[in-house]
């Protein structure tokens, strides 16, 4: 097919527009960078024992709470020096603010006197905080077939 | 006198790059952040005061000492064995064979380090025992 006169060029560019290709990738980067929390280094000696049934806990966080037993029996709530028997006095308004919800990681060295442990348990159970979760490393099988 | 030459150097910033360092720095961020998740063995204490009868026939009694080993007695049978931690989930089975309302009592001695129980926990959770007491050995 003949067409008469000059066929008219094509205007369109043939560039990529990339200009807003950096905009994009900062704004992913900021992103991941405020929503990043970095945890501080655990400032206590603590081991935790393993187990192979470590399960993942499903709760919001503001309903957890962390308290740590050392390999001396020194309990940590909230990075403040416990003493056991004041553990109950201190659970039980956190408790009540979670709306009953509360759910106590037990951080406990896994070298530390079973009495300790019991003992901190007893005081849950006062302050009503019953949803206790044992902290566990995730035992690796290679481990296991050893042991 | 010469015309001065007309300067050719560009006044635009070269961007060309950017995304390029953006996109490095956000992989680096995205490799490096650990999700801290929370994990570990479940459990719900009895409330205070909470006292179940509960039928001799139907507890595994565990007594969790100070050497990793475990003694296992069968509710009111007199016959005590002492199995090694590592073997508690074979014994719940058994008994959870042979008696679907089985609850787990599981005493530790004071001195016993926690691991020892933790290990036994997991045994009995790994096996999928659900009924499971908490207790120092008296």
């Amino acid at each position: 097919m003949i067409t008469g006169g000059l066929t008219r060029k094509s205007k369109a560019q043939s560039n990529i527009p990339d200009s807003s290709l950096a905009d994009m990738a900062f704004l992913l980067l900021i992103f991941f960078m405020v929503s990043t929390t970095f945890r501080s280094e655990d400032p206590r000696e603590v081991e935790f024992p393993e187990a192979q049934a470590t399960q993942k806990l499903d709760e919001p966080r503001k309903n957890i709470l962390h308290l740590f037993v050392e390999g001396d029996g020194s309990i940590y709530i909230n990075d403040l020096l416990t003493p056991t028997a004041n553990v109950s006095n201190v659970i039980a308004p956190i408790y009540a603010a979670s709306d009953r919800r509360l759910v106590v990681v037990l951080r406990a060295d896994r070298d530390v006197p079973y009495r300790v442990v019991d003992a901190v348990q007893k005081e849950l159970q006062e302050a009503g905080a019953y949803r206790v979760t044992f902290y566990t490393n995730l035992a690796q099988r290679v481990t296991r077939e050893r042991r | 006198m010469a015309f001065p030459k007309r300067t050719r150097i560009s006044g635009s910033i070269p961007t060309s790059s950017m995304a390029d360092i953006a996109f490095l720095l956000l992989i680096f961020f995205l490799v490096t952040t650990v999700f801290d998740e929370e994990r570990g063995l479940p459990i719900v204490l009895p409330e205070q005061g909470e006292t179940q009868e509960v039928s001799q026939t139907n507890v595994l009694h565990l007594t969790v000492l100070e050497d990793g080993t475990v003694e296992v007695k069968r509710g009111e049978s007199p016959t005590v064995t002492r199995v090694p931690a590592s073997q508690i989930a074979g014994v719940w089975r058994l008994g959870f064979q042979q008696n679907q309302n089985l609850i787990a009592a599981v005493k530790t001695a004071p001195d016993a380090p926690y691991r020892n129980m933790v290990a036994v926990l997991d045994q009995l959770q790994s096996a999928g025992a659900e009924r499971i007491s908490l207790q120092i050995l008296e």
